[in-house]
């Protein structure tokens, strides 16, 4: 699935002659790998949807529950307040994108560093956040072979996860590429390129807060 | 009205320009056109593998109680055959027309990403052998092209079998979609000038249109068979059904990428078609902005009839009223598509050479299984085809009858331009009739047993059932296709050596492949063409043929675009009108001599395509968490080494 | 020259129009899905006619107008013109808009049959509960308190309701010559009914994929006559023969409770589901059982028509020693502590409760073993005691003759074997 974003990186996309439309050829392959990817969360957040209500066994999402044989209370399981802060910070971290992108194309080599390691950085973040979250489900009795709520969500906020992991790793080559020899305003469609697929996974992760999360 | 194309200025014919050879050069091609070739020969071989597979079905079958193969192996071959001609012969034998032609048809030098390109096939490659090493293993996937859960499910299929399977489509699935990507930013970015959308050859409009249902339908199934190979490996519950799963889920992602599928298996075929029949007909294509429409609406509609496999889950009278309207509506533009090319022969002066001998028995064949696809759009009428040999019957007449019979009039056609030479037209024949016999005595029986009550995918009958006779019509019927299949293997290696030189243009073809030297020089077009029509050979050769087309204004072909250090702009017309005939003295260009910058050959996209295929070998040896580290390490190192390397030589 | 040409290409359509014709030609069709035997049927029939005039209509249409093109519009010698022109927009609009109204043509009553045949079955109906397993069927008729197998009997002129599960993978019941399809999904109850006009044999298949043994998942349906059902049902409620005096079995006092429907209530029943028109009148079943010796009250052999009697071979590398002699008493002693209790059940042999296997209380009766590929006699009993796996690919019952090569040992002489089917085969 991360093969668009793969030739994203060439240097040299930018270097092409002109093109029919314009727009260079690398952001035209993220928008259509952007749409694809819209189908793939939408499959995984459906089959949350579809799911939920349905589990045999708790834990259970919204609600407390009582393991019938054991008598063991297990409280519910999703941390709102908690993920509203992780959520605030990737929101965050996507007007960090922005700022790196304006100072790439502003030719600022100072801000562009300075606003691509706060991307990467709140993104590392929000994945930390998830670490957390995830080990306190897990010791709340919550795994992925508990029931179809612990499988779906632990599958639907793990991709996610990867997604925003991918997205840091490519922050972090273009911040070392930044400090190694300085990214030129010409190359600011590589930047371009990786911020709408940062903003892409924000999105997401907004249907994902609020549909999972918010919604009961 | 004749000064509508520039031409470049140094003409050249065939045999002009000599190919690389040597295993490294193809190891390491980014070539469009060798890539294609590559999707080819590996398509075309397995191919025959899965008509092995089809020819030990029937053999099975021909009479009551056949003991010709176990139950076991059955279930294997039916399994192999469906998900060997669907993922391994009809996408990428589509996928090697997509490479070679796309970038020729629209005037480009190569794809918008040449070494994803490459890395796209090295994938499929990698995934076609995988699927197929199971049977090395005695475990081939044995649950249906379709692999219903919960009988993939680890408790009812607990060997190799169905981890073959599902993480060969996971591999297939990732090369499809990287191929996807790169030919929607190729159709949209690289067109020469001049090349509105609406004066795109129909081939690369329904190329393009298949491309965005791969991207859109693909992400589906990946994550359907992420469940899968999650539950299978790790433990997880989405298909488990003593965790409350619903088996359904598998059944709405799956036909939700399923139904699109077969949209992506029939619309490059219908594109083929639609390139062969106007040059056959000497006519402009009949009605080509409403084949675009039609294709479009098609594809738009195809994600929304899926739950048309499902009738028989008992999803209610509302759904299934809705699935079976929406149906209905695709025949619309499907029966369209059909009209269009009775118009465009109509009035015509048809040749029948045998790739139009092809192209119109896609159109004889398709219109059967378009008929009998409306027949089980009806739910009530469906409960007693569904399942049974009349849906075996319908779904051979759209994919062979339709998309194969559509590959081969491509095959046929193209043959000279991939090779330079032509294929023999008797041997083609052949081919053809003993094929289309053939295949009408092997399917159109099947209706009959269908409706007779056979279930499909059963290892044996029992005798005295009414079925002998129509079961021994259809392995007769795969005997001639088998024949048939003989002379066009013998027909291919031979013209390669023996046939007619082709020229540029052998078939009098309207488009911009046809300008060009057959094979094409690695660079294609030494100058980029400026294009004022949908014909824009035939505008240079018999305007008469496409006086009524719409053109552009003079002004238009004054576009002054650099391309490659060149300038594209407007050049005399030619004096010449009669195509590769006349053509002066060849002139040996490399794209060095035309100073045309070339991407680099690089093995990076192979090193990055098997190292992406460990992680998933190490992944079905139980796991092996070493090898999947290492392999996807590999991955990563293989990646920053292509990518952090420059596609062309620095020198321009 | 051009004549040459026409005789080239004329033979090898021949042939093709030949070879189409050619697969019409069947005429013994036991397993028909037109000629429909139920209410269901006669209105899925007459749905399925219209469509397949249409679809001839246009496939005749179509397929004309190709070869009238083909041979009109041919190359011919000295005349290479094309008449140039790439679109009509009046065409296109017809050739939309055709399509479009047959379309609605078919659509109209598709619809209507779908709310028709997807209606809930009337309360009177006959319930049966349809189980999936691999690779066999279990029916119970949960108003008369019966199990049993691979056969199901439905009286005549009553609707017969089916609640369809399943206890491991995906099915889909289907008789074609009664019913569509309908699929046994996990963790979804589905239902399909339908009403049988006339008494006789079928052939019921499983038609949704289901693994090794799916070809090999048949089934046998019996119509009768209402009073011959009655008998057939009371006589299934009985204990096994030759088991401990009769105890009420579980669930046998609630049953009896809810006693059996009266004849007449079926009659308005009949009365009351069928729509008006659509089906024959009141069936009159002629009686083919003999009603008055409960012991025979099943279909009988003899009157079964030639293709619901399986004529799968027998492995030809399994043998059984052919002076073996059966004797039931013997067998019987040895079922009742023989691994076969683990799997299989029979009413009145109190250790005999197994779940995973066919209900074999009234086994003997049956015409057919295996989910319906073998027939039911003593020679294909023995067979399929001794080695099942051999005899069906992937059974899960294990094999129990001596000497045989599988999975797990076997533990019983061909004597022993014998004994077991004879016993089992007393089961009427």
């Amino acid at each position: 699935m991360a093969t668009a974003a793969i030739e994203s990186h060439d240097p040299h996309a930018g270097a092409h002659p002109a093109t029919s439309t314009g727009l260079n050829n690398t952001k035209i392959a993220i928008w259509a790998f952007i749409g694809s990817e819209c189908f793939f969360f939408a499959s995984l957040i459906s089959t949350y949807l579809i799911y939920k209500g349905r589990s045999l066994v708790g834990p259970f999402p919204h609600e407390a529950w009582t393991d019938p044989s054991t008598h063991q209370v297990f409280k519910a399981i999703l941390n709102i307040p908690i993920t509203s802060v992780s959520t605030f910070v990737l929101l965050m971290s996507s007007l960090a994108m922005v700022l790196a992108h304006s100072a790439v194309v502003r030719g600022d080599r100072k801000s562009s560093k300075i606003w691509l390691a706060s991307t990467a950085l709140l993104g590392a973040t929000f994945l930390g956040f998830q670490a957390y979250e995830f080990t306190s489900f897990v010791h709340e009795g919550l795994t992925i072979h508990t029931n179809l709520f612990g499988s779906s969500f632990f599958i639907l906020t793990g991709f996610h996860g990867a997604h925003v992991t991918a997205g840091v790793i490519w922050l972090l080559t273009l911040l070392f590429i930044d400090i190694k020899r300085g990214l030129t305003p010409d190359e600011a469609i590589n930047v371009d390129v990786c911020a709408l697929y940062w903003h892409f996974v924000d999105v997401v992760w907004i249907a994902i807060f609020t549909l999972v999360y918010l919604i009961k | 009205m004749a000064t509508t194309v520039s031409l470049p200025p140094t003409p050249y014919t065939a045999t002009t320009h000599k190919y690389e050879s040597g295993l490294w050069s193809w190891l390491s091609t980014t070539d469009h056109k060798r890539v294609g070739q590559l999707y080819l020969y590996t398509s075309l071989f397995w191919f025959l593998v899965g008509g092995l597979e089809a020819g030990m079905i029937r053999t099975q079958l021909y009479g009551p109680n056949g003991h010709f193969v176990s139950a076991t192996t059955y279930n294997e071959l039916f399994t192999m055959h469906g998900t060997t001609m669907i993922f391994l012969v009809i996408m990428p034998l589509s996928a090697a027309f997509f490479n070679f032609l796309i970038p020729l048809q629209i005037g480009a030098r190569d794809v918008a990403f040449p070494r994803l390109n490459a890395f796209s096939y090295w994938v499929f490659l990698f995934g076609g052998l995988f699927i197929n090493a199971s049977w090395f293993f005695h475990a081939a996937p044995n649950a249906g092209w379709f692999g219903y859960a919960p009988l993939t499910t680890r408790p009812y299929s607990p060997g190799l079998n169905i981890d073959f399977w599902v993480i060969g489509l996971q591999i297939l699935g990732i090369s499809s979609l990287a191929a996807g990507f790169n030919f929607i930013t190729t159709i949209i970015n690289m067109r020469a000038p001049g090349m509105h959308f609406m004066r795109m050859p129909v081939f690369t409009w329904m190329a393009f249109i298949t491309q965005f249902l791969i991207v859109l339908a693909f992400p589906i199934i990946t994550v359907a068979l992420t469940f899968l190979m999650l539950d299978r490996f790790f433990g997880t519950n989405f298909y488990e059904v003593s965790a409350g799963a619903d088996p359904l889920l598998w059944q709405h992602l799956f036909w939700l990428f399923g139904h699109p599928e077969v949209y992506i298996l029939i619309l490059p075929a219908f594109g083929l078609v639609s390139e062969v029949i106007p040059v056959f007909s000497r006519k402009p294509l009949f009605g080509y902005p409403v084949m675009i429409y039609s294709g479009i609406l098609i594809a738009f509609l195809g994600f929304g009839v899926w739950a048309h496999h499902m009738f028989a889950v008992g999803m209610g009278p509302i759904a299934d009223s809705f699935f079976s309207i929406t149906t209905m509506l695709i025949a619309i533009p499907t029966g369209v598509k059909i009209f269009n090319w009775l118009g465009t022969m109509w009035g015509g002066s048809l040749r029948f050479t045998t790739a139009m001998k092809f192209a119109i028995g896609l159109v004889a064949l398709f219109t059967i299984g378009g008929i009998s696809g409306v027949m089980h759009a009806s739910p009530p009428s469906d409960l007693q085809q569904t399942d049974s040999y009349f849906i075996v019957a319908h779904f051979h007449y759209v994919l062979f009858g339709g998309s194969m019979m559509g590959l081969f009039a491509g095959l046929y056609f193209f043959y000279p331009k991939i090779t330079g030479r032509l294929m023999g037209e008797k041997a083609g024949s052949w081919h053809f009739w003993l094929t289309a016999i053939g295949m009408n005595l092997t399917f159109f029986p099947m209706h009959f047993l269908g409706l007779h009550g056979m279930p499909r995918r059963i290892s044996t009958y029992d005798a005295g059932q009414g079925w002998e006779q129509d079961n021994h019509l259809a392995s007769y019927g795969a005997i001639l296709i088998v024949i048939g299949t003989c002379f066009f293997v013998y027909n291919w290696f031979r013209s390669m050596k023996t046939g007619k030189v082709a020229g540029n243009d052998p078939w009098g073809g309207a488009t911009l492949e046809w300008m060009i030297p057959s094979p094409p020089p690695d660079y294609n077009f030494a100058t980029i063409p400026n294009v004022t029509s949908r014909y824009p050979l035939w505008d240079r050769k018999s305007p008469r043929l496409t006086a009524e087309v719409p053109h552009g204004s003079a002004a238009e072909t004054k576009i002054d675009v650099e391309v490659a250090g060149q300038k594209t702009g407007t050049l005399p017309a030619p004096s010449d009108t009669t195509g590769n005939a006349a053509s002066p003295q060849p002139v040996t260009s490399s794209a060095k001599q035309l100073g045309i910058v070339m991407p680099t050959p690089t093995i990076r996209p192979l090193l990055a395509a098997l190292s992406l295929g460990s992680v998933f070998i190490g992944l079905i040896m139980h796991k092996n968490l070493p090898i999947m580290f290492l392999a996807a390490i590999c991955f990563m190192l293989s990646l920053y080494s292509w990518l952090l390397t420059p596609l062309e030589p620095e020198h321009h | 020259m051009t004549r040459d040409l026409r005789m080239r290409w004329l033979t090898p359509a021949l042939a093709l129009l030949l070879v189409l014709s050619l697969s019409a030609c069947t005429s013994f069709t036991p397993n028909s899905i037109f000629g429909a035997h139920s209410q269901f049927g006669h209105i899925v029939d007459s749905l399925t006619r219209k469509l397949v005039v249409l679809g001839a209509i246009v496939f005749v249409l179509v397929e004309t107008l190709i070869v009238f093109i083909l041979v009109k519009f041919r190359e011919r010698d000295g005349n290479r013109e094309a008449k140039q022109f790439h679109g009509n927009a009046t065409l296109e609009i017809g050739w939309t808009l055709v399509p479009a109204i047959i379309l609605a043509f078919i659509a109209v009553p598709t619809i209507k049959t779908i709310f028709e045949t997807e209606a809930k079955a009337p309360p009177s109906a006959l319930q049966v509960e349809v189980i999936g397993h691999q690779w066999w069927w279990e029916f119970r008729y949960p108003q008369y308190g019966i199990t049993t197998a691979n056969e199901l009997y439905l009286p005549v002129g009553r609707t017969a309701n089916f609640a369809l599960t399943t206890k491991d993978v995906l099915h889909s019941f289907w008789i074609p010559q009664l019913d569509g399809k309908r699929d046994l999904i996990s963790n979804h109850t589905n239902y399909i009914w339908f009403t049988p006009d006339s008494a006789f044999a079928w052939n019921g298949f499983c038609a949704e994929y289901c693994g090794t043994s799916h070809a090999n998942m048949r089934f046998k349906v019996f119509t009768v006559a209402p009073a011959e059902f009655d008998a057939w049902a009371a006589h299934q409620k009985t204990n096994a023969v030759g088991s401990a005096p009769p105890a009420p079995a579980p669930g046998a006092a609630t049953d009896s409770a809810k006693g059996t429907p009266p004849v007449t209530k079926i009659a308005t029943a009949v009365g009351t589901t069928t729509p008006a028109g659509e089906v024959a009148p009141p069936p009159v079943a002629t009686p083919v059982m003999n009603v008055s010796d409960t012991v025979s009250a099943t279909f009988p052999r003899n009157k079964l028509p030639e293709w619901v009697i399986p004529k799968t071979p027998t492995p030809a590398a399994l043998t059984f020693d052919a002076s073996a002699t059966g004797d039931a008493t013997r067998g019987m002693t040895l079922f009742r502590t023989a691994p076969c209790i683990a799997c299989h059940a029979i009413r009145g042999v109190p250790t005999a409760q197994g779940i995973v296997g066919p209900n074999l209380t009234h086994v003997g009766g049956r015409t057919t073993i295996a989910g319906g590929i073998y027939p039911n006699d003593l020679h294909h009993l023995e067979l399929w005691i001794k080695n099942a796996p051999a005899m069906k690919p992937g059974s899960l019952m294990p094999l129990f003759g001596k000497a045989e090569k599988g999975a797990t040992p076997g533990v019983y002489t061909d004597q022993q074997i014998a004994d077991l089917a004879a016993y089992l085969s007393s089961l009427k």
